[in-house]
């Protein structure tokens, strides 16, 4: 065991007297702690900003005058999906979806105004944040320190006096293993760091945890993958090489490769051709407006025949309601069930993309990230789920009021007549159907369970690399 | 000419640098095919909307028998035609939208809804010819180019060649020149086999083409001024490594950060929340407080405000026109602030070579900012026609009828 932490302390000791390892360390340093801390403040003060707009536009809403219901149900509401506080790490689809979803009666609209649509386009890397520096540039900081770190024994000709020694291969490659993981963990520290402010903003620890322990294995399984290949390799120049080309694939390659292999075997029709489609289906349910619409004639029948009455007039309920009730449940019937459709094929893509991790762990932990950050997909469809019930609620809310409060003569009438129109304005009162809504990511089992996939495969791609370097270090030979 | 051969037959036999050429026209034959693929997609899906469009409108039309309700339930398709140098730059298309179904009412309301694909695919971004040019290209030269010199000193032939040349410095000239010239083939070629059959005329590809070539000379030139230095290999590599990490990373995200700074923009709900304010109001106000501020924009309908009854839909369409008149400052302000952030990314990306280049490309494409806020205004310019052609029928109370409808303005795509 004294062996293979001389051996570390020996590799780090070099790697601090090295001008050009000191150098990158240094920067990466700095871009890490750059990165971290302008996404951590970027994301609170989106937080706060959000946070504030749901407030006010709850407000709005109840503080709106006496009117008619059915003006509420198009009034509409406004929710907005403030990021959970592991968003400071990884953003993730928070940029590209937009944030904020109008709700009003008959509709479902979609979220509008993404970062990402507002931005200056730059190239594809401009919005950097920490999550993106981990996955994709601090392993070429560990290639760039790590990749000679066998074959330098070899080149000072220190290999063969060690192996004479009695050291074997498997302290070698444990000294040299704890030394690069070391430096890798020291990177970790900023990502440690924002991780534990993320507890204090309410955070679980097990989701904090979780993430500073996938990035852990991530880099891990970098570290393990340099050693492999400095230990089979016999000259710096073919490891860069080899090494250079695992990350352009892995990290540059793959991954948009996993996206267009998705979108091939899996083709979404976009959010206007499934509303075109569902056009014929939503005439057929009828306009909730028109109480006389043929497709209306059946549930006036039935309700003539329940309260024993001859005309609408006559009915203890608004009939104008009870159609808007009636018509609003079957369209959002259909309206749910397209958008279900869209979101689990939607879902399905992102698993199929996310297979991918078996060839790139630069996928897996992508993929891992935004899961264990509550900024994935799943949650993002969970807001829109959300956000259609919050929805649902206070629109059927409004037209209960319309229903049961509301005289049929006066609705009838409310366009010719001036005394009429003031009656069926309802008391602001009944406002307060609607919920508040406030967002929160899954609990933070549920988002471990959703990481489970990637984690296994950066664990799968752990296990390969080491048992490989292992036994490469084993036959090692001066 | 003997020394162009014998460097051919150098190249031919160093197998990392074939290896690294391999990939680069691999790399650049799959973003172009894939790139014609989706543009292909796009184009189906189009023609496909186009159809169900026209085919929605006809029942639609049957149904109404009153202007209010006709241009009430009756939506029109907008697009943006990909051009045929799409596929090489999806650029805007992959978040801006490039589709639109709108209608006579407010069009604030309507114009900032996005079609958008699966967000986790806008997250990662595709893989088209810009990609492969602009950021893959620069590693691939930096990997054929940092051990050009620096191999041959670790194998101690470099002052024996040197010394054996014509002049200092041409076999690593002819070495450079020849590797740089068979990457940029290995991206020129497939993107002209490909671009050629697709449509994109030879301008087009001259002008894209010129483009890979400065950002690959450029890169070229970064190279040769490292190995100035005199390191080895690995120091090279690391080097120049971290120098596309700067400039093609870190530079264009420190840019983003500075412009959002220096350009701020209106919040886009902002936009939505008071266009819903002054449209939902409207049904509070007497109605002078819409028919005034209407007739300031339409003077040509002042003898035909008497609203006589609580609801008429002239009065529901000229309170849709207030509610746009009403956040025009706020929606100017936005537009602009795009525009604006648009332009002095422009100007600072001349700091970065990938993202002027990805600009350059995406320009040539259509695919830019500027292609997608132009598209924007001629959804616009037809809601505005929309406009002109429902409001004489609103006002003069007329009947509708087959050839009044046949009258209504279409939407033409540019190039259509």
């Amino acid at each position: 065991m004294n062996r293979i932490f001389a051996i570390a302390r020996e590799e780090s000791r070099l790697w601090l007297r090295s001008r050009l390892a000191q150098c990158t360390l240094l920067i990466f340093a700095l871009l890490l702690a750059a990165v971290s801390i302008s996404t951590s403040l970027r994301m609170s003060e989106e937080h706060r900003e959000r946070s504030e707009q749901q407030a006010l536009a709850e407000e709005t809403f109840l503080s709106q005058p006496d009117r008619h219901p059915h003006r509420m149900v198009h009034y509409g509401h406004y929710v907005f999906r403030p990021p959970p506080p592991l968003a400071m790490i990884d953003p993730g689809v928070d940029a590209v979806t937009g944030q904020s979803i109008f709700l009003e009666g008959h509709r479902q609209n979609t979220a509008m105004f993404a970062d990402a649509r507002a931005s200056a386009d730059l190239g594809g890397f401009e919005g950097l944040t920490a999550a993106l520096v981990y996955q994709l540039f601090v392993p070429l900081l560990l290639i760039a320190i790590g990749h000679g770190v066998f074959i330098r024994e070899r080149e000072e000709n220190t290999l063969a006096p060690l192996l004479a020694q009695g050291v074997t291969g498997i302290q070698l490659y444990a000294g040299k293993w704890m030394a690069l993981a070391g430096v890798a963990l020291a990177l970790l520290l900023p990502l440690a760091m924002v991780s534990a402010a993320a507890i204090v903003r309410g955070e679980t620890l097990l989701a904090s945890l979780g993430v500073i322990g996938l990035y852990a294995i991530y880099l891990f399984v970098w570290c393990g993958l340099i050693l492999l290949v400095s230990a089979r390799v016999r000259s710096r120049a073919l490891s860069l090489g080899v090494l250079a080309l695992f990350w352009l694939a892995s990290a540059l390659i793959v991954p948009r490769m996993a996206v267009e292999s998705a979108s091939a075997t899996m083709p979404a029709p976009g959010k206007l051709e499934t509303d075109l489609r569902m056009q014929a289906e939503l005439r057929e349910v009828g306009d909730g407006h028109y109480a006389g619409a043929p497709q209306f004639l059946q549930l006036q029948a039935n309700l003539l025949a329940l309260y024993d009455v001859e005309r609408v007039e006559d009915l203890p309920v608004n009939f104008r309601g009870v159609v808007a009730e009636a018509a609003e449940a079957d369209l959002t019937e259909v309206m749910n069930r397209f958008a279900e459709e869209r979101m689990d094929l939607e879902a399905r893509q992102a698993r199929f993309a996310e297979s991918f991790g078996w060839l790139s762990p630069v996928v897996a932990v992508s993929a891992g990230s935004r899961a264990l950050s509550g900024t994935d997909l799943a949650t993002h469809h969970r807001f829109l789920r959300e956000a259609e019930d919050v929805r649902f609620d206070f629109i059927q809310g409004l037209n209960r009021v319309h229903v049961e409060q509301l005289d049929y003569i006066d609705d009838m009438n409310r366009s010719v007549d001036a005394e009429s129109e003031r009656r069926t304005r309802m008391s602001a009162e009944n406002w307060n159907v609607l919920d508040g809504f406030s967002f929160q990511p899954a609990a933070a089992d549920e988002r471990l369970a959703r990481a489970g996939a990637p984690l296994a495969m950066l664990f799968a791609w752990f296990l390969l690399v080491t048992a490989g370097g292992i036994h490469a270090a084993r036959r090692m030979q001066p | 000419m003997t020394g162009l051969i014998r460097e051919i037959r150098f190249l031919a036999s160093d197998r990392a640098a074939l290896l690294w050429l391999g990939i680069a026209l691999l790399v650049a034959c799959m973003s172009v095919f894939l790139g014609l693929r989706e543009i292909a997609a796009q184009r189906a899906e189009l023609n496909e909307l186009i159809e169900i469009d026209r085919t929605e409108r006809e029942v639609v039309d049957a149904l109404y028998q009153d202007w209010g309700e006709v241009a009430y339930y009756t939506f029109h398709l907008t697009w943006d035609s990909p051009s045929d140098f799409a596929f090489a730059a999806l650029g805007q298309r992959d978040t801006s939208p490039w589709k639109h179904h709108i209608r006579a009412l407010a069009l604030e309301g309507q114009i900032y809804e996005t079609d958008a694909e699966n967000p986790d695919f806008a997250l990662i971004g595709r893989f088209d010819f810009a990609f492969a040019a602009n950021l893959l290209a620069p590693l691939l030269l930096i990997l054929l180019l940092h051990d050009l010199r620096s191999a041959e000193r670790t194998a101690g032939r470099y002052e024996w060649l040197s010394a054996t040349a014509a002049s200092r410095g041409s076999p690593w000239f002819a070495r450079a020149v020849l590797r740089v010239g068979a990457l940029a083939l290995c991206l020129i070629v497939p993107l002209w086999a490909g671009g050629l059959p697709g449509g994109a005329g030879a301008s087009t590809l001259v002008a894209a083409s010129l483009v890979v070539v400065l950002h690959i000379a450029f890169w070229w030139g970064v190279c040769a001024l490292v190995d100035r230095f005199g390191w080895s290999s690995p120091v090279n590599l690391t080097a120049l490594v971290g120098a596309w990490l700067a400039l093609a990373v870190i530079v264009p995200a420190a840019i983003r950060i500075s412009v959002e700074a220096a350009v701020p923009l209106p919040d886009g709900g902002d936009i939505l929340l008071t266009q819903r304010e002054a449209v939902n109001d409207a049904w509070d106000l007497p109605k002078s407080a819409t028919m005034d501020p209407f007739v300031e924009r339409h003077p040509e309908w002042a003898d035909y405000t008497e609203i006589s009854q609580s609801f008429e839909w002239k009065w529901y369409y000229a309170f849709q026109q207030v509610g746009d008149q009403t956040v025009e400052p706020l929606s100017r302000a936005y537009r602009e602030g795009r525009i604006g952030r648009d332009r002095l990314a422009g100007r600072l990306a001349w700091l970065s070579p990938p993202a002027l280049a990805e600009r350059a490309l995406q320009a040539i494409a259509g695919t830019n900012m500027a292609a997608s806020l132009a598209y924007e205004q001629r959804v616009r310019d037809y809601h505005a026609a929309l406009r002109t052609y429902y409001y004489p029928r609103l006002f003069r109370d007329e009947a509708v009828s087959d050839a009044s409808i046949g009258q209504r303005p279409e939407f033409h795509a540019m190039g259509d």
